[in-house]
């Protein structure tokens, strides 16, 4: 199973396997990250918005115009930024490092 | 000197003549008719639309938003309403180095940009990027290998006026497009005096951002945009925080009127590509060769090609364009840019191109446009060249 790195706000990592198939909210929330997936998984909130490291950003497919609009209100945007929903696991994101943001923005609470 | 009839003849002319339309222009009537309900009887903010008020000045933004992207090949989402061009070079570029900054330090652009897209170059050095102001050949154009050699994968945006402000020369759009897109540079362009003068599109020509100005295409001042591409998505930071309207980018209430006036007037002068620009470039040719014929001497700054079909910059050897300028106050034209013609400089543009000084304190620039006769050519080609052979004699 891939193994992915998750670098929380306060610079501590949490490296977990992942199962290929399940998406990076599941993967977080299961193991008690601050993800909170308020939409679940819809692109309707951005409070899964993870921050890729620069290293493994070009091997994500890329992100849908939806994704994309949702991005744009997230809180901290960065040119790596994601939604924690839309990434899916697969073997070739072995080694995946993510950032959590310190702060999400929810979009459903406008 | 011939005389002219001013009340007499069919289409009498009004004095002074306008022939500075680079520097502003006019508000086209049908422009401004759409544009006054909104200032009393349709007063809503578009951002409050739980009522009628509100909801039809949102309907009304979002039509002239349309107007807007159509005339560029754009979708309208791909629209932010700003308060003109030189906001919409500050955010585009000061946007782009806050969000993209860390990833590419270098910045591209040409040393016969317009001064706010300079002078933001400027600032954006002093916070550390590393600015290429780049030559123009002394057509003006920007030399595509020129580019090909300074671009690199450390370039973070080229910054290319579409059509020049002073000597009308229109860039290759497509080329720079092109080789921004090899190397994965974002491409902004300038095109507050090329938007409905010359066709545009922002897909075919690779364009990432554009800018654009109501006030030189016959729409009101204070107000512009900024065309920011959504896919791939290209991001800003933005420059003035608040309610975030504008999909975050530019807070801050629109106007609706001055809204829907950028929108007729691109809505109109996308009508007016069909013959204005034809009439436009005879108008040109007339103005050109009448005063060079006269004046053999007349140098001519700029590509004729490639250029807006209104444009025109001559210099007349051993004259400044202040004496010409004082002894025509019939005549309205310029010396340089309207943002640089209260400076005693010559013309730092006209120096780019390779010209003396003397050239570039002698430059003026006519700026021919919708409202322009055939008889105030005819008229300006006469005080013209009869004030400079007296200026000559003297």
């Amino acid at each position: 199973m891939p193994t992915i790195t998750f670098v929380k706000p306060d610079g501590s990592k949490l490296s977990v396997t992942a199962p290929v198939g399940t998406t990076i909210l599941e993967i977080a929330q299961e193991h008690g990250l601050n993800l909170e997936g308020a939409c679940e998984g819809s692109m309707a909130c951005s409070t899964c918005h993870v921050i890729v490291d620069d290293t493994y950003f070009t091997l994500l497919d890329c992100a849908s115009e939806d994704e994309e609009d949702i991005l744009d209100l997230a809180s901290g945007l960065t040119a790596t930024s994601r939604l924690g929903c839309q990434i899916v696991v697969s073997e070739r994101l072995d080694g995946l490092i993510l950032y959590v943001p310190a702060g999400h923005r929810n979009a459903l609470l406008g | 000197m011939t005389t002219y009839s001013i009340t007499g003849a069919a289409t009498p002319l009004n004095f002074p003549i306008y022939l500075d339309n680079q520097s502003t222009t006019a508000t086209d009537p049908q422009v401004l008719e759409q544009m006054l309900p909104f200032f009393i009887a349709k007063p809503g903010n578009p951002h409050s639309d739980g009522h009628e008020f509100g909801k039809e000045a949102m309907d009304a933004v979002e039509v002239a938003r349309n107007q807007v992207a159509n005339i560029i090949g754009a979708d309208p989402r791909e629209i932010i309403f700003t308060s003109g061009a030189t906001e919409s070079n500050n955010l585009a570029l000061k946007g782009l180095a806050d969000f993209y900054g860390s990833k590419r330090n270098q910045i591209i652009t040409t040393q016969t940009e317009h001064k706010c897209v300079l002078e933001t170059c400027k600032r954006l050095e002093a916070s550390g990027y590393e600015i290429l102001f780049l030559p123009v050949q002394k057509s003006g154009l920007l030399a595509t290998e020129t580019l090909d050699s300074a671009i690199s994968d450390d370039t973070l945006v080229v910054s290319v006026m579409a059509a020049h402000n002073e000597i009308g020369v229109v860039q290759k759009l497509d080329e720079i497009g092109a080789l921004c897109k090899k190397w994965g540079a974002f491409f902004h362009t300038d095109a507050a005096q090329a938007v409905g003068k010359i066709p545009l599109d922002v897909k075919a020509m690779n364009i990432d951002l554009m800018s654009i100005s109501g006030h030189k295409i016959y729409g009101p001042k204070g107000i512009g945009a900024l065309y920011i591409r959504r896919r791939p998505r290209v991001r800003i930071k933005p420059q003035i925080d608040g309610g975030g309207q504008e999909r975050g980018m530019r807070s801050g209430t629109l106007s609706t009127p001055l809204c829907v006036g950028l929108g007729e007037a691109c809505g109109l002068a996308l009508e007016a590509l069909q013959s204005e620009p034809a009439r436009l470039l005879a108008l040109r040719n007339r103005l050109c060769s009448g005063i060079t014929s006269a004046i053999p001497d007349t140098l001519v700054h700029g590509d004729l090609q490639l250029r807006l079909p209104g444009n025109l910059n001559i210099s007349f050897p051993g004259i400044n364009s202040d004496q010409i300028m004082s002894a025509t106050p019939d005549i309205a034209f310029s010396s340089g840019s309207a943002c640089t013609s209260n400076s005693i400089e010559p013309s730092y543009v006209i120096e780019s191109l390779g010209c003396t000084e003397q050239e570039a304190r002698g430059a003026i620039r006519f700026g021919l446009g919708r409202f322009t006769t055939v008889d105030e050519i005819d008229y300006s080609i006469d005080r013209i060249t009869n004030i400079v052979s007296s200026l000559r004699a003297e």
